[in-house]
Order: C-alpha cells, then structure tokens, then sequence
C-alpha cells in the first residue's frame, strides 16, 4: 500500500502549484490525475482576470473579489504571492513570465486572427504586450502547409480596426508564408512536430534564415513578428534567443489550438520541479474516495492493471477541475456530481445551465457550478458554509464554486492563488497530521 | 447561362422556373431538363438545406407504411429499386430490420411480413439468434426479426448529382435566389422578382409555367401568386449519436411513433424521430422534453442509450399538406400536424383550384419517392405547355455515381481520394477525413458561400468534434485562396473580404452547432463542449469577430397573404 503526506489529485495548475509547495516544505507528495488538465490547452500565460472596463488584472481580481460567492473573496490577498511563487519556480527551470498584475491588459493576436485580453505571458508571447506605436508594422509568418496557421486570415483579421477591441493596434499587417527547409512534403505537421523541430539547433538555424531572408527587402520600418507558438518544446529558450538574435523584428509566439506547446512547456517545467523535490506524479487513472464517519479521507483508490491500487494519505488537495477537466459530471437526468468524493455541487437548475448565445458575455450560469468551501478551503455543502465536509480535503482551481472562467477570465489567477492556500493549510500534514486534533473536537463538539 | 455557381446572372426567360432547391425541385429540373426544356431553379438558402437535408438519412423500403398507407409503401419500394439503381454512390446498402420489442403489439408484428408481402416489399424473417450476433447492441427482449431492403440515403449528393445532370442538359440552379414577388396578369404569373440574398439585388424573369417545390414553405410562396395553400409543417427531431452501434437500420415493428427507428449513417448513428406542429418553418428548437421522449424510446432498440454519447440534436420540417376536403372549408391551423396527416404527396394545378393557369405546386411526400414526385410534377408541366416528352430520370444513372460500395467505413474518403490520383494531402477535417483539395475544389465552384455550406457541401465539421478542430482551418483555406487569387493592392482588398465573410461565418458556424449540442449537453458531450467553447473563445478570441451570414435580409415585395 502507498502512503503520502498528501495526496493531491488533478495534475493541473492548481495541484501542481499545491503539490510543489507542500515538496517544498517538506512533505511526501503524491500526484493523481486521470489526465493532463488545461495546461495541455491553454496558451501557457496566467490569465488572473479580465473584466469589460477592467485596465488591469488587478482592477478585474479585485472587482471579482467583492461579487458574492466568487474565489477571489478569500484568495485575492494571496494572489501576489502566488505569483510571484510561480513567476521565480518557473524562472529556476528557464521559462519567464512576463507581465504584472498591475500592468494594462493588452490586445493580444490570436490563431484566428482576433485578439483576446492578457496581461501575463510567457516570454515568448512578451513582445506582444507592449502597447503599439505609430508605424508600426505586424508581420504574420507562418509554415507553409501548417493546419494550424494560416497567415492570410489572420492578417485580413488583424487589419479590421475592430478585431483590437480599441485598444492600440499595428499600423499595418502584412501575411507571410515561408516554406522551411525539410517540411515540403510534410502534409500534417501537428505544433508539436514543428516545435521538436525547433529544439534542433541546426535545423531552426536553417529555418530562422529562410524566414529571415523571406523579410528581406521590406521597408526598414519598426515592427515586430507574429510565429505560430511552435518555438521549441524541451529546448525553447534557446530557440527563442536564435529568433531574436536572428530576425530583424522582435518575435513573439502565437496560442495554437491544442495541444498546446506553450502549455506543455509549462506542465513539464511543473514536473521537472516536483519530482526534484521528491514527489511523484502518476496519470491515467480515475480516483474516488470515502469520507469517513471520522469526517476525514482515508485513502484514495484507483483501478490499476492487476489490483486497485490504494493510496493513504494524511490529506488530500482535489484539483481535478470544472466540467471541462471532468471534476465534475453534469448527467443527463440534470445533476452535478463530484467526481472523486461525490461532494455536494452548487450549480444551476437542469433548465439553466446555458445560454441561448454561446458567446453571451453574461457567460452560462454552468460556468459558475462547483464546490463551495470555507475561507480555509475545506469543503462545506452550499448551504451550511460554516460546517465543513471533510475536514483534511483542500479544494483548489477550476472544482472551487462561483467563477466563470469564460467571462471573467480568472481560471489562472484562481488555481496558483488556491493551491498556494492549500499547500499553507497542509503544511504539516503526515502521519499524524495537526489537523486530526481539531476535526476530532469540531466533531464533538457539534454532537 | 452555363454556370450553377451564382456568378452569372439570371436569364430574361425560361420555360419552368423552380422554386426550391431540395431533392424535389432538383429532381423536377433534372426532369424537365432531359425532357429539352429550359429550365431555372432558384432556391433562398443554399441546396439541400432545408428539410431535404435535415432528415434521418432513411432510404425507405416502405416497411413502415405497410399498415396504413399501402399507395405510400408501393412508391416507396419501387423508387428504392430505382434509386438503388441510378445513385449507388449515395446509398449504402446497410439494409434494414423491424424488430419486434416485448412491448410491440403481437396483432401488428403477425401481420407484418403478410402485409409487406402485398405489397411487394421482400421481408425475410431472421432467427433472433442470428440478429443479436449480427447487431450485439440490441435489446435482448426482441421477440422476431424481419429484414427489408432499408438503406442510408445521404442527400446533399443526391440534390448535387440532379443538379449536375440538369446542368449538363442546359439548365441551371441558383442558390442563395429568393422569390419576393410575382406579378399576376388575370389568371396568369406574368413575371417573377428574384432577390440575390447575398447582394439585395432584385431582378424579374418570365416564364412560361411557374413551380412551387418549396415543402413546409409553400403556402407562403403560393402567397406571392396570391393563391391560398394551407400546410401543416411538423417538426420532426433527431439525435446523432457518436457512433454506430449498428449496421442496419433497425425499426420497431409498431405503428410509426416517437424514436422508433436508428439508422447508421457514415461514421454516427440517427436517432429518430419526433412529430410536433410548428408555426414556422423557419424557427424552431429542440427541445429537452425532445430529446427525453427519444433517448427514452430508444432504449427499447439499444437498452444502453442512455450512456451513449449523443453529438447534437436537429430537427426538419416535414412538408405535411392537408387539403382543404379534409381539413374542412376554414382550413387548418397551424400546429395540426400529427402522424394522421398523410405523408403522400399531392402536385397541385392552381389552375383548376384557383384561376392561375401557370402556377404548379408539389407539396408533401418523402425523400426516398423524391424522383417520382418530380415524375408526376414534370408530367403536368408538359401537359400544360402541350408537349409529350417521356420522363427518363428513371432509366437512366445520375452523373458522378460509382458503383455501389457495402458498409461505409472511415477510410472510404481517403480511399477515394487515392482511387481519384490524389496522393499525399493536407487533412482539414480530421473526423470526416476532409483533405485540402477536397474543400478548395468545393470553394472553387461556390465562393462566396458560408462555412455551413462547406459542412453541407464536404461534411466539414460534421465529426465526434463538431467543427472544433476543422471550421478555422477552413476560413484560414479561405483566405489563402483569395490571396493566391489577388496578389496586387486592389486584389487584397478583395481578399480581405473574403476573409472577413469565412471570419464572420465561423461565428455563426459556432453558434449553429452551439444550437445542436445545447439541448444534449451532458457528460462527455458537454465537456467537449466546454472544450470547443474555451478553445473559440478563450484562445482564440472569436468573440471580437462580428456575426455573419452569407445572407442578407430580404423584403419580401407582395404582401404576405394567407399562410
């Protein structure tokens, strides 16, 4: 039987960011996730919160922090840290986050060629931030036959003054497809092929100078340069050095659809640190668990290949996502469950769950379902906030009630800042972990 | 005239003009071309996008209609083995079973094969045994079997492969081409207003005999003529599931009813169907209480329904006629339709009905006796011209038809694709193995058009992943044609906007299949939703992008007239 001090489950932000911070502070970690989680989809940057009218992220966090019911109501004082925490544990592995949380929002280029709000990104996507100057030119350079691309469209996009949702916008886009040494019989190059590519030091030298002599001749006007985020996956920084030393405009990287490169970098850079620090990360198995008459958590079970493979721990963080992550099940007949405890889930009416405009900017009252907990992340039932369910759980990210990760755009912001929480309430646990004392006299006390 | 693209313009007259463009006014121009006249069909969306193409996909044997409509089943099983002759390539022959469930009554089960005898459909009884290896999904209590010669029908090449023929006989089919107004001189269409949806253009044409092919929307063309046509549309729902957990249609053996019979089409399977009035053809949802009645009366073919995943919720509208005989001399109000309104078809000559000499309408009827309609409507068009031309649509195979294939497997479109010389391609469409070449061929012949005409068109999109993965590659195949097309300043203008329609189009695209995935999303289906719904709008920002249709509003120029 396997024991740890913490079992975290969900191999996402959030319980990466709780299991590294209970490693660093010196407890047996032990990860499980079913699957990768939106790491593996999401453009790579930390998205704290973005409202309409809102100038930064922190003007978006604090407003969502006086909605009732909203995360942030107990988790925006952390959120600086959090990020910071993030911002130099990533640092230690050669990924930079660039961006503040007091920095504008920024109209950032998309894959489509529309722009989405963003203030923090990951360095490859930094020389999109900067507000643009008069003159200006955007050029949008893409591989020639890649699926995920297309530099016309995404220039025609960009050139209509309303796609920049009136924030500051290039003087002129121009689209440009280059053919890379080696890739001209290569039909279906996934962003994952292209960036393996570019962790090879003499093939993206050969690739940067085809797209370096595809610029030549171009007006000497300031400008920048739009790629696909396919800039090396394991060797990024120094595929994101060769572009700058070697193009004429300051490149950045363009979100793809997923898999997401940026993302995986990211994941990886997470694990890399975990596992130095001693824990273990295990996915691709479905987890349940019983809270017990003693209101604790036990174990955690998994189907495994000859036996169920069981887990004991002193406590458990649940990060095992919203709807989309699978954490929680909307089933046909109209209820919400929890997928490993069967926690109590506040969400809407069968009747109410979405929208007749998926793009309504009010955002579909689903986004919103999730578990409720106290100011210390335990679980409660949505209407007896102040008894908790299962005194060593810790819920962190997307499973936490009352965000909307589509409208508010605070999915990030939400997961570093409750899994840092978590991993403070933790802190601790083991064998015989603080807490046991406390959920024995609460207990007692309420009989 | 020689193009289907709507790039040329409209002729000054024509012999017939068709109004419609689903299977039966494109197998009324096909007729009425290889009979040598000159012909125009004009349709306000695009080809096959009305209730032709929101159908379960049924190539009936006419099994179904045994009981109570035996004039029905004999067209139906006489048009089957014409269909099954002139347009093997859009059939598969998945064949098709009536099985008998514990709660299906023994009176109708025992009867069956006897009645499908008189009626001259083959009905071969099959051991349980021999079925539940055949089709393991199957609800064990199924008492009896009986095979019929059921198929898949897939109509969006079927319309094309009519319009190809008519084409190739001289004459033409324009979508995106309303009709707003008709002229009447006495008793007579003198002239007719054909608005181009897409630019607002209104031009007049004359011809000799008009046709309304319109279906659930013929009452209101039969308004412009001023002519009174009473229809009674009916809803009819559908649930495509993820997969095929069969290889014949299966049927219940019961009086027709709700979500009674499954038919496999390509890679998914078609739940089917419900009956409701609706007020207008146009506007209409699915609703949960739908979705419920089928999923639940489905479980009595396939008991593990339930947990199945279903990938969007679609509805058509049956074009139910209830002449006014029977409706009575105050007509019949909307929302009358049921399963007791016939589902036969009627050609109507406002002539002797109502004092037009030169308006036809066909109304009613089912895709599977398509071409028969189309028959019966072209041979009273001759009759009133005073010409007497054999029909030959029967005899003859429809252009492009390869000989017929057995079961559809994934692989079918690569292999073709192959078979065609087409080597190495780019993959566009990951789920209905769309390549590049396959969609810019497509957009070659009808840009401008909407991404929803690509889906119709190629099948884009129409996958387990609903579009999410596919319908921006496709606006990015867009837009690199129309800059390969144009490389000067002027020309990029023009590319722009081309850009800018697919950009616009993608938005309404989403919204469409946001539209099918709302009323069935749960579990695995709802996360995909989520899913596609962070990607477009969380990633990509398509929310910055302004809606568009390929469309523009129209006036309809003559008053409304009675529905």
């Amino acid at each position: 039987m396997a024991r740890a001090d913490v079992a975290v489950v969900g191999a996402g932000l959030a319980g990466l960011t709780a299991a590294i911070q209970l490693a660093e502070a010196g407890a047996r970690v032990q990860v499980m996730a079913t699957g990768h989680a939106a790491t593996h989809w999401a453009p790579g940057g930390i998205d704290a919160g973005a409202l309409p009218g809102s100038r930064t992220s922190l003007d978006a966090v604090e407003r969502l922090a006086r909605l009732e019911g909203h995360p942030y109501a107990f988790l925006a004082d952390g959120l600086p840290d959090a990020l910071a925490w993030l911002r130099s544990a990533l640092g230690a592995e050669g990924l930079d986050l660039v961006g503040e949380l007091t920095d504008p929002l920024r109209a950032i280029p998309t894959a489509i060629g529309s722009t989405r709000l963003a203030a923090i990104l990951p360095d490859g996507m930094a020389a999109a931030l900067p507000a643009w100057t008069a003159g200006e030119t955007l050029v949008v350079c893409g591989p020639a036959g890649f699926r995920d691309f297309w530099p016309d469209a995404i220039a025609a996009g960009l050139r209509r003054p309303s796609t920049w949702r009136g924030h500051p916008r290039p003087a002129r886009v121009e689209a440009l497809t280059v053919e890379l040494p080696g890739l001209a019989g290569r039909h279906n190059l996934s962003s994952l092929d292209l960036a393996r590519f570019f962790d090879d030091p003499d093939w993206r030298a050969t690739a940067l100078e085809a797209i370096a002599r595809a610029l030549e001749g171009r007006p000497q006007e300031p400008g920048r340069i739009a790629l696909p985020a396919v800039l090396g996956l394991h060797d990024h920084p120094a595929a994101l050095a060769a572009a700058r030393e070697r193009l004429p405009l300051a490149p950045f990287e363009v979100a793809l659809v997923p898999p997401s490169v940026p993302g995986l970098r990211l994941f990886a850079a997470l694990r890399a640190t975990l596992r130095r620090l001693g824990g273990r990360l295990q996915v691709g198995e479905a987890v349940h668990g019983v809270i017990g008459a003693d209101g604790r958590v036990a174990e955690l079970r998994a189907p495994a290949a000859a036996r169920e493979f069981v887990l004991t721990a002193g406590a458990i963080v649940l990060a095992t996502g919203g709807i989309a992550g699978g954490g929680i099940v909307a089933e046909r007949a109209g209820s919400l469950v929890e997928s490993v405890l069967g926690l109590p889930v506040d969400g809407p009416e069968r009747g109410d769950w979405l929208l007749v405009d998926p793009f309504d900017p009010a955002g579909h009252p689903l986004e919103a379902a999730g578990i409720r907990t106290d100011v210390r992340l335990r679980p409660v039932a949505p209407g007896a906030l102040e008894r908790p369910l299962a005194e060593n759980v810790r819920i962190a990210g997307s499973l936490l009630a009352g965000q909307r990760f589509l409208r508010q755009r605070c999915g990030d912001g939400v997961a570093i800042a409750s899994g840092r929480l978590a991993a403070l309430e933790l802190r601790g646990s083991g064998s015989a972990p603080r807490s046991a004392a406390v959920v024995g006299a609460g207990r007692e006390a309420r009989s | 005239m020689d193009s289907m693209t709507g790039r040329s313009g409209l002729p000054r007259t024509v012999d017939v003009l068709i109004v419609g463009g689903g299977a039966t006014g494109a197998g009324l121009l096909r007729d009425l071309a290889r009979r040598g006249l000159r012909c125009l069909l004009v349709e306000k969306a695009d080809l096959a996008s009305g209730t032709s193409g929101r159908y379960h996909g049924l190539l009936h044997s006419g099994a179904r209609y045994v009981a109570r409509d035996a004039q029905a089943a004999r067209e139906c099983i006489l048009e089957n083995g014409i269909l099954r002759r002139i347009a093997p390539a859009c059939i598969e022959d998945t064949g098709g079973i009536f099985v008998a469930t514990p709660d299906d009554p023994d009176d109708y089960v025992g009867a069956f094969p006897g009645r499908c005898a008189a009626v001259g459909i083959p009905c071969a009884e099959e051991p349980v045994a021999e079925l539940f290896r055949r089709e393991p999904a199957l609800n064990r209590g199924i008492r009896r079997a009986f095979r019929v010669p059921d198929a898949s029908l897939e109509p969006w090449r079927l319309v094309e492969a009519n319009l190809l023929d008519a084409r190739q006989h001289g004459s033409a089919a324009l979508p995106y081409r309303q009709v707003v107004g008709m002229e009447r001189n006495g008793g007579f269409v003198a002239a007719v207003s054909i608005a181009d949806v897409r630019s607002g253009t209104v031009e007049r044409i004359v011809p000799r005999i008009v046709v309304s092919a319109t279906g659930a929307w013929a009452g209101r063309v039969a308004a412009l003529a001023g002519v009174s046509l009473p229809m009674s549309p009916g809803k009819g729902s559908m649930l495509i599931y993820n997969q095929r957990m069969t290889d014949s249609v299966i049927n219940r053996c019961k009086p027709p009813g709700d979500g009674d019979i499954m038919v496999p089409v390509h890679t998914v399977a078609i739940l089917g169907t419900t009956e409701i009035g609706v007020d207008d053809p146009d506007h209409y949802e699915v609703t949960p209480a739908e979705v419920e009645a089928l999923v639940e009366a489905g479980e009595a073919l396939f008991p593990d329904l339930g947990r199945m995943r279903i990938l969007r919720a679609y509805a058509g509208v049956r074009p139910l006629y209830m002449p006014a005989e029977v409706a009575g001399p105050a007509g019949v109000s909307a929302g009358a339709a049921d399963r007791e309104v016939s589902r036969a078809h009627v050609v109507i000559d406002h002539e002797a009905r109502d004092g037009v000499s030169n308006f036809v309408s066909v109304v009613g009827g089912k895709l599977t006796t398509y071409r028969l309609m189309a028959e019966q409507t072209a041979d009273a068009v001759c009759a009133k011209l005073g010409v007497d031309l054999p029909c030959s649509t029967a005899d003859d195979v429809l252009p492009g038809q390869v000989a017929g294939h057995g079961y559809y497997w994934l692989g079918h479109r690569l292999a073709e694709h192959e078979a065609a010389g087409g080597g190495d391609a780019t993959l566009i469409c990951e789920c209905e193995l769309v390549t590049r070449p396959a969609l810019e061929g497509f957009l070659a012949e009808r840009m401008p058009c909407s991404l929803d005409d690509v889906r119709r068109g190629t099948r884009l999109g129409m996958g387990p992943c609903q579009g999410a993965f596919c319908t921006f590659r496709a606006a990015g195949v867009v837009a690199a044609l129309g800059s390969a097309e144009a490389p000067d300043a002027a020309g990029e203008n023009a590319a722009d906007a081309r850009a800018e329609l697919a950009q616009g189009t993608l938005v309404a695209f989403m919204r469409e299949r946001y539209r099918g995935t709302r009323p069935i999303a749960w579990g695995r289906q709802l996360q995909e939703l989520w899913l596609s719904t962070g990607i477009y709008w969380g990633i990509l920002g398509l929310d910055a992008f302004e809606p568009a249709t390929a469309e523009l509003p129209i006036e309809v120029g003559v008053g409304d007239g009675p529905r």
